[in-house]
């Protein structure tokens, strides 16, 4: 009974930090866009009192049960990424399922939610929202490849398949991996420009294009809980890199630092370039990122 | 007499039976027909025991049947999936054309299926095989669409198989002296090193077609998405499992026991990725759900034969379990378009749309398959997509992983479509009057989304047979070191707890589920999917905004380059050739008798002319 209870426990306070953290990080991060256009922007809480006050309202309609449940199954994909990626190094945090899946486990896990949401998004009946989800597919597709490619070439190097292992591994020769393996950290990083769905890579929302795409028939409620889902999936994220790539973080001061750094990287690039058309931005991911990605696979089978 | 025996005339008799008690009546013959494959399934599992053995005597040659760990695997997924296709093919056929042919040739393919796996001799065993590609054959021409093209395919290449599996099945008998598979597999050592070569190519040949493996896979997408569905199902599921059952003796018997083994593993292992990629990118292309689940069956094959090709325990226990996945997941799917074709009479996804809320069952039990298809946790697919790519990444196949792992995504693209196509989108008026399936035909789908899901969490259920199976093949025990019934491990010791996973899974689906839920879910009402916003206005009921045409246009924009050749049409410029050099020597045939005259006058003289070389 204690376990279950810690095991709550951990799980409430994970998902707490991870809400706040996320949030926070989209505020400012429309903050920061604001001022590189030349423009004041809200003030970086705004997210939250977005969130709050969506979260109080009341859904009027619903398109049927897949609509109705489809927040729901992209909750369950982020929230199952947090559970599995290490939030501190050394047992500072709780252990979630950090022992219970590897790598593999959660590449797979992470497609469960996108899944769900376009079967919600599909039954809402709204084109829009159907053209997104195509897009966020066809998205996944490109930029699994690069990131895969990243992931194994880790895996090899080190005889492991789990992120704690890889931690070990870090922990036990004193560098980060992304300066022994630099081409997997490339790699990855062009990956996550396709994971965070910034510009050039925000063809599955595109506004004043597809009018938000998938999300386009939810509001209250279900918006709310895909609104908190996408804070929680981009700290998940951040926090997944920083394990990987950059040692872990022994305190959460030091975690904010590493992942606000790589956080900037997507939103930077973002606000400098325009969008890219569904197949251009497939394509980019097969070609350098991918590229790099090949020269990590033989960086680790030589070294 | 020994059960076996008698398995084999239930199933014999009550074919003949069945199709002959439709003369009578209707309900008769459905009665003779799910007896005659739920009875001997029955025996079965009930009486006959692994190791049994029979022998029949049949002009001077021993025939011999028996049961290994092995093949009693391979028996559960034709048996059972057969039966739950049987139950299902009642709600089907019925007030179908032709029933008795149907299920005449039902109950011989599952018969012959079973012969082929009991069978320890390969006499019995190409009797059965031809039996099984016969009666498959009758079933792809039983709607008469096309039966030139798909018809003769589907034969020409079984035809190309059967062959060559005669002439090894005849070349071991003059090395060897014996017809029985286990003196073939003990004499193989002492061979030439050329016979050792060209037996396991013969036989890899007649199990790669019927397991769709490229290059030899052409006929499959005409011959699944043209047999009937109630059939299809088993096709797909079962019958293309026999392709990996032959493949998999000929691999760990054969080849594992040469050093120039490796290069065969490789090429077969590349093949089955290769099959893969293409499988996937085709499927993605399709319009009709039929075809669709068609390449997508050969892609899901291709993940079999890389699993089997690599040859590693993991790598094995990989294969198999896909094998078994594959033939849940996938006869569901092809039962689910045989319940909207049977519903609504099409199975096109730019006809059909918006079904969910009237056929909210069948879309059950088309999302547990999808999910468990598209390898997603806490669904079966998932352990069996893991254990592959461990294999892969554990066995240096690092740049085969790569390919394996972008098919596999690119398989949420066509999961998306088969049930966007299906259940979701805009519901339109012509579909309005569509109804649930039939209960009978629910059942069976609903059974095997049950199974998959208790397999997701845990398969060790099925791990185990599996096992034994691969023990009695020669493999070593790999309970705990690999599997348990609930964890998956891989070479490494790096492992995947199920069972948490699941717990954390529901946990966090249902609070979310009650949270959307608990307030104001009284206040909220359905509106149809006429009531949406589309910039700002409600669009009026005659405007069409259904989205089904060029469904994943964008991405099959991006790998155009790898669909712009195509196999088949290789195929068909050879057949095309062949047929303008058969259509030059009809013509020598003229039919007028002066010609043969002149024929026969210049044979004379070309026989005076060289008398001195020839005589």
């Amino acid at each position: 009974m204690e376990t279950v209870l810690m095991n709550i426990l951990g799980a409430v306070a994970t998902f707490l930090v991870a809400f706040v953290v996320g949030m926070t990080y989209g505020g400012l991060s429309r903050k920061i866009t604001a001022r590189v256009q030349n423009r004041k922007g809200p003030p970086f809480y705004q997210n939250f009192i977005d969130a709050f006050k969506l979260g109080s309202k009341k859904s009027a309609i619903h398109h049927g049960a897949m609509h109705h449940l489809g927040p729901a199954f992209l909750m369950v994909s982020s929230v199952m990424t947090l559970m599995l990626v290490p939030v501190l190094t050394h047992n500072n945090w709780y252990p979630n399922l950090n022992f219970k899946g590897d790598l593999i486990f959660l590449l797979y896990i992470m497609t469960f939610g996108p899944l769900g949401m376009a079967l919600g998004a599909g039954q809402t009946g709204n084109p829009n929202s159907a053209i997104g989800v195509t897009r966020g597919l066809s998205q996944m597709v490109g930029f699994e490849i690069p990131w895969v490619l990243a992931l194994v070439s880790l895996m090899i190097q080190y005889h492991t398949t789990s992120i704690t292992g890889l931690m070990a591994a870090q922990a036990h020769t004193g560098t980060w991996l992304m300066f022994s393996s630099p081409f997997a950290f490339i790699a990855a990083v062009m990956a996550m420009l396709g994971m965070f769905r910034y510009s050039p890579f925000d063809i599955v929302g595109a506004p004043t294009e597809l009018a938000s795409g998938p999300i386009a028939e939810s509001g209250g409620k279900y918006l709310f809980v895909m609104m908190s889902s996408g804070s929680v999936f981009t700290f998940a994220k951040l926090t997944l890199y920083v394990d990987l790539f950059m040692g872990g973080a022994d305190n959460l001061g030091i975690l904010l630092i590493k992942t606000f750094a790589l956080y900037l990287i997507p939103m930077l690039y973002g606000v400098t370039t325009p969008r890219y058309r569904t197949e251009q931005a497939v394509r980019w991911f097969w070609g350098w990122p991918s590229f790099f990605g090949l020269l990590a696979i033989l960086q680790a089978v030589i070294f | 007499m020994e059960m076996i025996h008698i398995i084999f005339l239930i199933f014999l008799g009550g074919a003949v039976l069945t199709y002959f008690a439709g003369k009578i009546s209707k309900v008769l013959q459905d009665i003779f027909f799910l007896a005659s494959v739920l009875v001997p399934t029955y025996l079965f599992f009930a009486n006959v025991a692994i190791a049994d053995k029979v022998t029949l005597s049949l002009g001077g040659i021993n025939l011999a049947w028996g049961v290994n760990h092995f093949s009693w695997l391979f028996s559960l997924i034709v048996l059972g999936l057969g039966s739950l296709a049987a139950i299902y093919a009642i709600g089907y056929m019925k007030g179908k054309e032709r029933k008795g042919y149907f299920y005449f040739n039902f109950i011989l393919s599952i018969m012959a299926m079973m012969g082929i796996l009991l069978s320890l001799d390969l006499v019995s065993f190409f009797i059965f095989w031809e039996i099984m590609t016969w009666s498959s054959y009758l079933m792809t021409i039983y709607n008469g669409n096309d039966t030139q093209r798909i018809g003769i395919k589907y034969f020409v290449f079984s035809a190309i198989g059967a062959y060559a599996m005669l002439m090894a099945i005849v070349i071991v008998h003059h090395v060897a002296g014996s017809f029985m598979i286990g003196d073939m597999i003990n004499f193989y050592p002492n061979m030439g090193l050329s016979m050792q070569i060209w037996i396991p190519i013969l036989f890899l040949m007649a199990f790669g077609v019927k397991a769709a493996m490229m290059p030899l896979h052409v006929w499959a997408p005409d011959a699944y998405s043209n047999s009937p569905m109630a059939y299809t199902a088993v096709f797909s599921g079962a019958l293309s499992k026999m392709g990996i059952y032959g493949m998999v003796i000929v691999l760990v018997t054969m080849i594992n026991q040469i050093p120039q083994g490796f290069w065969f593993r490789e090429v077969i292992a590349w093949l089955g990725g290769i099959t893969a990629v293409l499988g996937t990118l085709w499927a993605i292309k399709q319009d009709d759900a039929k075809k669709l689940l068609a390449y997508s069956s050969v892609a899901q094959l291709g993940y079999i034969i890389t699993g089997i090709a690599i040859g590693t325990e993991l790598g094995m226990l990989a294969g198999l379990f896909l094998a078994v996945m594959h033939s849940l997941f996938k006869g569901t799917l092809f039962m689910v378009t045989g319940a909207i074709e049977k519903q609504t009479g099409t199975t096109n996804f730019t006809e059909v749309t918006g079904l969910i809320r009237k056929m909210p069952w069948t879309f059950v039990a088309a999302l547990f398959s999808i999910i468990a298809l598209a390898g997603i946790p806490p669904l079966g697919g998932f352990v069996g997509k893991w254990m592959l790519y461990e294999s892969l990444i554990t066995s240096n196949h690092y740049l085969l992983v790569i390919v394996i792992f972008f098919s596999s995504t690119a398989a949420f693209l066509y999961c998306y479509k088969f049930l966007f196509g299906f259940f979701l989108g805009q519901e339109e008026k012509e579909w309005a009057h569509v109804k649930e399936a039939p209960v009978v035909m629910l059942i069976p789908m609903l059974i095997m989304a049950v199974l998959m899901l208790v397999l997701g969490t845990f398969p060790g259920l099925i791990l185990k047979p599996i096992n034994s199976g691969l023990i009695d093949l020669g493999y070593i025990d790999t309970f705990k070191h690999l599997w348990n019934t609930s964890i998956i491990l891989n070479a490494w010791g790096d492992s995947v707890v199920l069972q948490p996973i699941l717990y954390y899974i529901i946990s966090i689906f249902v609070f979310f589920a009650l949270f959307i839920t608990w307030k104001g879910h009284k206040s909220t009402r359905y509106v149809t999917t006429k009531d949406i916003s589309s910039s700002g206005e409600v669009p009026a009921d005659d405007e069409n905004l259904t989205f089904s045409v060029g469904f994943m246009q964008p991405f099959l924009r991006a790998v155009a380059p790898a669909m712009r050749r195509q196999i088949d049409k290789y195929y068909t410029g050879f057949a095309d050739g062949l047929e303008s050099l058969f259509e030059f020597m009809r013509r020598i045939y003229t039919g007028n008798g002066q010609t043969y005259a002149v024929y026969a006058i210049v044979f004379v003289v070309i026989v005076l002319l060289f008398k001195s070389v020839l005589f």
